[in-house]
């Protein structure tokens, strides 16, 4: 089934369009169907139903349903290839 | 459009001295919305947001930030470099917890930024980069930080 992934950070605007953009081509390059929605975190919580996976820029201001990465390495370039991992890890399932 | 015309001189501030990352928010927006760059909401929401989700970054040698707020607040579009002479205290991004001494502050002032993914990546290599970071660090006048950005254009 195709997954869907919620890219979010705090205005919904700035880290976020990066990190969609590195999510869209981590999953293209490793063949995974998947929608990835960019959005603010603030909006995460009434759109969690139906998706798989978040991964966020920001702090999760509090827990939610399904599984959750700080994406903060996509924007300091630090570590990034562990999270790319994680994230394929998430969507093997 | 290319990375350099979201300069704005008055919107570079080299070497100066602020007591708090207040201190910068306020210097920025005194600048920007006398010009009619922002809105007048654009200090509380840019503190607001900045409380709520700070942009502190921790690279492995230095720290930056990068604080922005909803798109709404701005006008017209604009890149804020400031280099401070004492570091200020910034949260960091995915760590509240944690504050971070920062020297370089992009100030992102970007109300279509869905279609400006070349020119958040370019930023975002800026943050990443030490060598550029020490650059923007040691400028002197808005001309090395217009040389510096239009560099990296063509890079």
């Amino acid at each position: 089934m195709k997954k869907t992934i919620l890219v979010a950070c705090g205005a919904g605007i700035a880290t976020s369009t990066v990190v969609c953009n590195r999510v869209e081509n981590l999953l293209k390059d490793n063949g995974i169907q998947a929608e990835v929605v960019q959005c603010k975190i603030s909006e995460v919580a009434s759109r969690q139903d139906g998706a798989d996976l978040i991964v966020s820029t920001t702090i999760l201001p509090t827990t939610y349903q399904i599984p959750a990465e700080i994406a903060t390495a996509y924007i300091t370039g630090i570590g990034m290839d562990k999270l790319d991992q994680k994230i394929l890890d998430h969507l093997k399932n | 459009m290319p990375l350099a015309q979201f300069l704005k001189d008055e919107l570079i501030k080299l070497d100066v001295s602020c007591d708090s990352r207040y201190d910068v928010f306020d210097l920025m927006y005194e600048e920007a919305f006398k010009r009619g760059y922002v809105s007048e909401s654009f200090l509380p929401k840019i503190k607001e947001r900045e409380e709520t989700f700070p942009t502190g970054l921790n690279l492995d040698k230095y720290s930056i930030a990068i604080p922005h707020t909803d798109p709404e607040c701005v006008f017209e579009q604009f890149i804020g470099v400031i280099t401070l002479k004492e570091p200020v205290l910034f949260q960091l991004m995915d760590d509240k917890s944690k504050e971070v001494e920062v020297k370089v502050i992009l100030m992102l002032g970007l109300n279509e930024p869905h279609s400006q993914l070349a020119i958040l990546q370019k930023i975002m290599q800026i943050v990443q980069d030490e060598e550029t970071y020490e650059k923007i660090l040691a400028a002197k006048n808005c001309k090395e930080i217009h040389q510096l950005f239009n560099k990296l254009e063509t890079a």
